[in-house]
């Protein structure tokens, strides 16, 4: 049944990945393939969990998804939006206005109160909005922290307004690298759940990637990156 | 709070700095000293000029014994160094009855009072001389000119503050141009006026009759008729007719005409000390535009990740770029503030200084174009010193240094 859901989501698929590839140069000069996806593909609303290892170009993958890197080959189109065919500029207000992304170490900034964290996050998208800034913070517990600055959080705070920040424009899509990776398993339990439920709220896709079978294993919709992504294959192979 | 658009550039770049902030308070403390370095360069040295040339008390020459030209001007005009000699009473007689000469007064010097220097004149001087057009001396109220021939002394508005000097008062000169106790006069003179501040080096002497320097008591007998220097004004082509007579006919005077090109000749002297100062105020600069480079290069080493973060959340290479400008910017404007209270200081220690021992009324707060160029120039080398930086910030690359690889 579940197979079928996912057959009738992806038919009607917003995130679309073809023949997505992406090289660097690697330190002996030669030409190392990290991402080679033939095809992927996320519904409206969708929740997948993307279990991988460390190294595998999980992070590379989301990151051309997020257009902040550009492919060498293929394409991932978003919302009918053909990213990787957009310029730099445009590819940055894509994902200021229509992409959440989650990280491992939650990548606040450091000399910016939690309020200002998202704010910021919002004036890139052109719409700052100072209450949904406050009810996005309140919704993660900490509507008395407005004022306080990342170092005089805990882990487990810190990850809280990354998820909110993360939710701050309305994304149509929330990428997740790791999120739960810093977090004590009592933490990453909350966390997962808060993403989860703040995603399912604002009708955000959820991709979410981790080594963690426990994480993965949560998702109903989950697949093994190394099937998916032939370079890993092709290099654990060789 | 924040808003979106360029405000965002302001913030950032705000909270950047904040972040820096003694670095960027040296950054800005530099320039601050640089940009005063250079205005108090330029716009004093112009102003010094002007004022000596405002200062000269109306007068187009001075004759004096030969000499000099400018030690001339200096001790006639501006009461300043010792004098070239003496000239005959005849000699003034001559130069007063030549034709072309408007006006001749014949002024002494040789006695002090507590340091400030007695002038002995004729009180016509006061009477019809205008030491600026239109602008005659004025007695302040309660006062009157001196007699010719009584011991009775008229002081300049700036030794009447100095001294505290009233009408009324009586002093003893001392003999010589600087103030020893045991040189005293036995004379003693009644102060019968204190004259108008003329922002002109006349403030700081005490005028007496030129008698009096002649006959003070002490004084050789056989130089009684002598005097120091004739100031002049002239008429038509005079000027060249006496330069003639006296400076290349002649071999007995020195006539200073005119007085602005001895002046100006004075400041060509001085050239090397203004150069001087203008190559301390660019080496500064220099080491401002430095230091602001470096602190702009080391946040930005170190504020990669937050550059990626930002970027990671929309925001466009053309930002942070514009971040980094506007701190240098930022950091600029901050040292232009400082540079107008440097030069306020600087201004007012030299105007200060120069009355205090010329009389000559600086006014460095006037109006002149280097307060336009200097902060807009200097504006221009603290954007230009963020221009590396901010390449940099333009060139991060956003995955490298957003997160490990996994």
């Amino acid at each position: 049944m579940a197979g079928f859901v996912g057959m009738i989501a992806r038919s009607m698929s917003f995130l679309e990945v073809s023949d997505l590839r992406k090289s660097f140069v690697s330190p002996d000069g030669g030409e190392s393939l990290v991402v080679d996806v033939g095809n992927f593909s996320l519904a409206k609303g969708e929740f997948c969990g993307m279990r991988g290892e460390s190294g595998s170009g999980k992070t590379t993958f989301l990151h051309l998804l997020a257009g902040i890197l550009g492919s060498d080959e293929g394409s991932v189109v978003l919302d009918g939006t053909e990213v990787s065919k957009l310029n730099e500029a445009a590819r940055d207000h894509l994902r200021a206005s229509a992409i959440g992304y989650v990280f491992q170490s939650f990548n606040l900034l450091q000399g910016f109160t939690c309020l200002e964290n998202i704010m910021l996050a919002m004036s890139f998208a052109g719409k700052v909005d100072e209450a949904r800034a406050k009810e996005l913070l309140d919704r993660v517990g900490l509507s008395h922290r407005l004022a306080h600055y990342p170092r005089q959080l805990s882990i487990g705070q810190q990850q809280r307004v990354a998820l909110a920040r993360a939710l701050a424009n309305h994304p149509k899509l929330v990428l997740a690298d790791e999120p739960t990776g810093n977090l004590d398993p009592g933490n990453a339990r909350k966390a997962l759940a808060l993403l989860r439920e703040l995603c399912s709220d604002a009708g955000s896709a959820l991709l979410l990637v981790s080594h963690d079978e426990n994480v993965i294993g949560g998702f109903e919709e989950n697949l093994d990156w190394s099937d998916l992504n032939r370079a890993f294959a092709k290099a654990m192979n060789d | 709070m924040l808003c979106s658009g360029p405000w965002v550039i302001l913030f950032l770049a705000i909270r950047g700095l904040r972040q820096y902030a003694f670095s960027t308070a040296v950054a800005s403390l530099a320039i601050a000293l640089a940009g005063g370095l250079f205005l108090g360069t330029w716009k004093i040295k112009e102003e010094a000029r002007n004022a000596f040339s405002r200062s000269s008390g109306g007068y187009d020459a001075v004759l004096g014994a030969r000499g000099s030209k400018l030690q001339l001007v200096l001790n006639g005009l501006f009461h300043l160094e010792a004098s070239t000699g003496n000239l005959s009473w005849e000699q003034y007689e001559l130069i007063r009855d030549t034709r072309g000469v408007s006006e001749a007064y014949p002024i002494a010097v040789g006695d002090n009072y507590h340091g400030f220097r007695l002038v002995g004149t004729l009180s016509e001087m006061f009477e019809k001389h205008e030491w600026r057009e239109d602008r005659k001396y004025l007695v302040q109220s309660g006062g009157r000119l001196f007699t010719d021939n009584a011991k009775e002394a008229l002081v300049g508005a700036f030794v009447a503050r100095k001294l505290g000097l009233k009408v009324g008062d009586k002093f003893h000169p001392y003999h010589g141009l600087t103030f020893k106790e045991e040189a005293k006069h036995k004379d003693l003179y009644v102060v019968v006026g204190i004259l108008e501040a003329t922002g002109t080096p006349s403030d700081k002497v005490i005028w007496i009759p030129i008698k009096g320097i002649q006959l003070m008591d002490g004084h050789n007998p056989e130089t009684a008729t002598d005097v120091s220097a004739v100031l002049l004004n002239l008429k038509g082509s005079a000027g060249f007719m006496l330069d003639m007579k006296y400076n290349k006919q002649g071999n007995v005077a020195t006539l200073a005409w005119p007085v602005a090109g001895t002046l100006a000749s004075f400041f060509e002297r001085l050239v090397w000390f203004q150069r001087v100062l203008e190559i301390i105020a660019y080496l500064v600069a220099f080491v401002a535009a430095c230091v602001i480079l470096a602190i702009l290069r080391n946040a930005m080493n170190e504020r990669r990740r937050e550059i990626a973060i930002l970027r990671s959340l929309g925001a466009r290479r053309a930002t942070v770029t514009a971040v980094a400008l506007a701190q240098a910017g930022l950091i600029t404007l901050l040292g232009i503030v400082g540079a107008v209270f440097a030069y306020l200081g600087i201004g007012f220690l030299a105007a200060s200084v120069v009355r205090e021992q010329t009389g000559v009324l600086l006014e460095p707060f006037t109006y002149d174009p280097s307060f336009f160029y200097v902060p807009i120039g200097m504006l221009a080398v603290g954007l230009l010193s963020g221009l590396l930086p901010a390449l940099q910030a333009y060139r991060s690359d956003v995955a490298k240094n957003l997160v490990q690889q996994s």
